[in-house]
């Protein structure tokens, strides 16, 4: 009962010289899918690949290879198609003080996307507009749409883009690291007002690096490191038993502590696993948990416990008996 | 963009008045504020009525022969003094008026136009059109706009306006061409150029909807240059007689005083009062584009409030990289 799902999503994007093209592999194979009413969190530090993950179901860039599916049906390259579908799926950027247009207003910015998709008529705009503004906790509207988005604060112009992404109606909204440039006081108040969303049957993807936030907002959690998934199940069950060693130490560097699990000893080792990846699990130069196997082969991601799945030899083994399908040909 | 920003402070939005006029894009009135830029409205406006209402204070035909009154000096009865043919040459200067700002406004409109779009959709597009718009942008670039007017001058038979404001906004784009290319380009990987493309809007809109709204100061900034640089080029150009002899124009009577040696003889006026009027617009120009460059530059701003407003007229203008 997904609403979009993505299938063997990857981007590589070029890097480095003239003479040897390096491949950055952005986004790996990555598989999963949006159910409606539900909060999905994918997780990763800076550079794993999640904001492209974002981007690309935003369709601003083309995958490599993969698709994405809405609604069980890969989405036409014609205008008309990209239409629909951007009338379904929308994106929310991290920077509320960069997704404005500075030279426009409030009312313009939630007026646009009426008016292309023809969900308003003329004369309706003005009373939708204010309605959507409403709908995100900017009151009175009426003076919040005629103001320029400099008139605004940090978190009112992040709900002016989330009002911006509603205006569609759509069914499903990507929310790329929506309050990590917003005050600490005032993030709670965007969590909340996703929460309030979600229960109107959108299926939200919500973006982050912060599992705090992750756990308070999201029903489900992907754990993004360089480019893979890593591991995904439910939230709360994750976050308490984490499979991964990944998973594991993002959880340590939260800095209130949970769950009691004994600090995990980090190897040295580059982040930037993602550049022409040799063959073997790329977290290897920084796990403690490494043995010979990690060096040679990629693990699959394995359902170690039910609704739980992590990408490691070592705490969530291949079946030996069973082919394994996720597992990438050498790079 | 910053250049809004002040309108802020300046006008608390708080009674109904000021909401208004919060509504109109900010910046022409903060050219208004501006001091430069107002003496230049103020010059340039002069200007433009001076040239509107030239038919009435002139004589009626001032190329008029009267030898009994030529080379008089300033009077009453000639304000700006005759020419060696006895023509009036205060209806000169106020009838060229015509010519210089009709020309200097069509050759910035068509160069501006040619610059904004090309520019725009060059940064936006990439690739291929990029390509294709940088070389074209290049080839005009070194194409030297004076030496060019000599000859096309020399060889057409009609040294009409209409040749002289193609061929100078055919010259004088590439450079606009290039700086709008750079500021759009650093606008169109912006986030609201994205948002827009997720909210479903057309290339078109986006180029002409998102981005240029907010270049809208370096575009009046390219509109003023090309204006009166072509003003000034094609004042030059009469003066070195290369313009159409039958016509009144400032760089046709300061043509005359040098071919009739006026200033042999003494005659100061049929020099002085045609140049005055080029500097008078030039100058204008020149501070309505200071005005604009300080507007949409805050740090500027900030340097007229240290220095003073009169030394920074004398100091060259800083421009923002």
């Amino acid at each position: 009962m997904s609403v979009l799902e993505v299938r063997g999503l990857s981007k590589e994007f070029g890097a480095g010289g003239v003479l040897h093209r390096a491949r950055l592999h952005a986004v790996d194979d990555v598989s999963f899918s949006l159910r409606p009413g539900r909060i999905t969190a994918l997780a990763g530090e800076s550079g794993s690949g999640k904001s492209t993950v974002a981007r690309l179901i935003a369709r601003l860039y083309d995958p490599t290879a993969g698709k994405v599916l809405f609604g069980g049906h890969v989405v036409g390259r014609r205008r008309r198609d990209a239409l629909r579908y951007r009338s379904q799926v929308q994106l929310i950027f991290q920077d509320p003080f960069g997704s404005l247009n500075p030279a426009k207003t409030v009312r313009h910015h939630l007026a646009r996307p009426l008016r292309i998709h023809g969900l308003a008529s003329r004369r309706d705009v003005r009373a939708r507009v204010e309605e959507l503004l409403e709908t995100v906790g900017l009151v009175p509207p009426a003076a919040i749409a005629d103001k320029y988005p400099h008139e605004l604060s940090g978190g009112q112009r992040q709900r002016v883009a989330i009002a911006r992404a509603l205006a569609v109606e759509p069914r499903v909204v990507v929310a790329d690291e929506p309050i990590s440039m917003l005050d600490v006081s005032i993030r709670v108040g965007i969590l909340n007002l996703m929460r309030d969303l979600k229960e109107r049957g959108i299926a939200f993807l919500y973006v982050t690096h912060d599992l705090a936030s992750a756990r308070y907002v999201a029903d489900d959690i992907l754990v993004m490191y360089a480019g893979q998934v890593v591991e995904q199940g439910p939230v709360d069950q994750v976050l308490a038993g984490p499979l991964h060693p990944y998973t594991r130490l993002l959880i340590e560097s939260v800095p209130d502590g949970h769950g009691g699990l004994a600090p995990i000893e980090l190897r040295r080792g580059a982040a930037a696993a993602a550049v022409d990846p040799a063959p073997g699990c790329r977290f290897v130069d920084r796990c403690p948990l490494a043995i010979g196997v990690c060096r040679e082969r990629t693990p699959a991601l394995v359902e170690a416990r039910p609704g739980q799945a992590a990408r490691c030899h070592v705490t969530a083994p291949a079946p030996t008996n069973r082919e394994d399908i996720h597992a990438q040909p050498a790079a | 963009m910053s250049q809004l920003q002040p309108t802020i402070e300046l006008a608390p939005a708080t009674t109904p008045a000021a909401r208004t006029r919060l509504r109109i894009p900010g910046w022409p009135a903060l050219l208004l504020r501006n001091p430069k830029s107002r003496a230049g409205i103020v010059l340039v406006g002069f200007m433009v009525i001076v040239a509107l209402i030239a038919p009435l204070i002139s004589v009626s035909n001032p190329t008029d022969f009267n030898l009994l009154a030529a080379r008089q000096a300033p009077s009453w009865h000639h304000l700006f003094g005759t020419t060696d043919q006895g023509s009036d040459i205060f209806s000169q200067v106020v009838l060229g008026a015509r010519r210089s700002l009709v020309l200097g406004a069509l050759a910035g409109l068509l160069a501006t136009v040619l610059a904004t779009t090309l520019g725009v959709l060059a940064a936006y597009s990439g690739g291929v059109v990029d390509e294709a718009v940088n070389f074209l942008t290049n080839v005009f670039l070194v194409i030297p706009t004076i030496p060019l007017l000599v000859v096309i001058s020399a060889y057409l038979k009609s040294r009409s306006m209409g040749t002289m404001i193609v061929v100078l906004a055919l010259t004088l784009w590439a450079f606009e061409a290039r700086i709008l290319r750079g500021q759009a380009l650093s606008l169109k990987n912006r986030d609201f150029v994205l948002a827009a493309k997720v909210a479903g809007e057309s290339t078109w809109r986006i180029v002409f909807g998102e981005i240029m709204p907010n270049m809208i100061s370096r575009i009046a900034a390219a509109f003023v240059l090309v204006f009166y640089v072509s003003l000034l080029v094609d004042a030059g150009l009469e003066f070195l007689g290369l313009g159409d002899t039958t016509h009144v124009s400032w760089g046709m009577t300061l043509y005359w005083a040098q071919t009739n040696s006026a200033v042999l003889q003494g005659e100061w006026w049929p020099f002085l009062f045609p140049g005055l009027a080029l500097v008078i617009t030039v100058l204008g120009l020149t501070l309505i584009l200071a005005g604009i460059d300080e507007v949409s530059n805050p740090r500027l701003r900030d340097e007229v409030r240290r220095r003073g407003f009169l030394r920074s007229l004398v100091l060259p203008v800083r421009r923002a990289a």
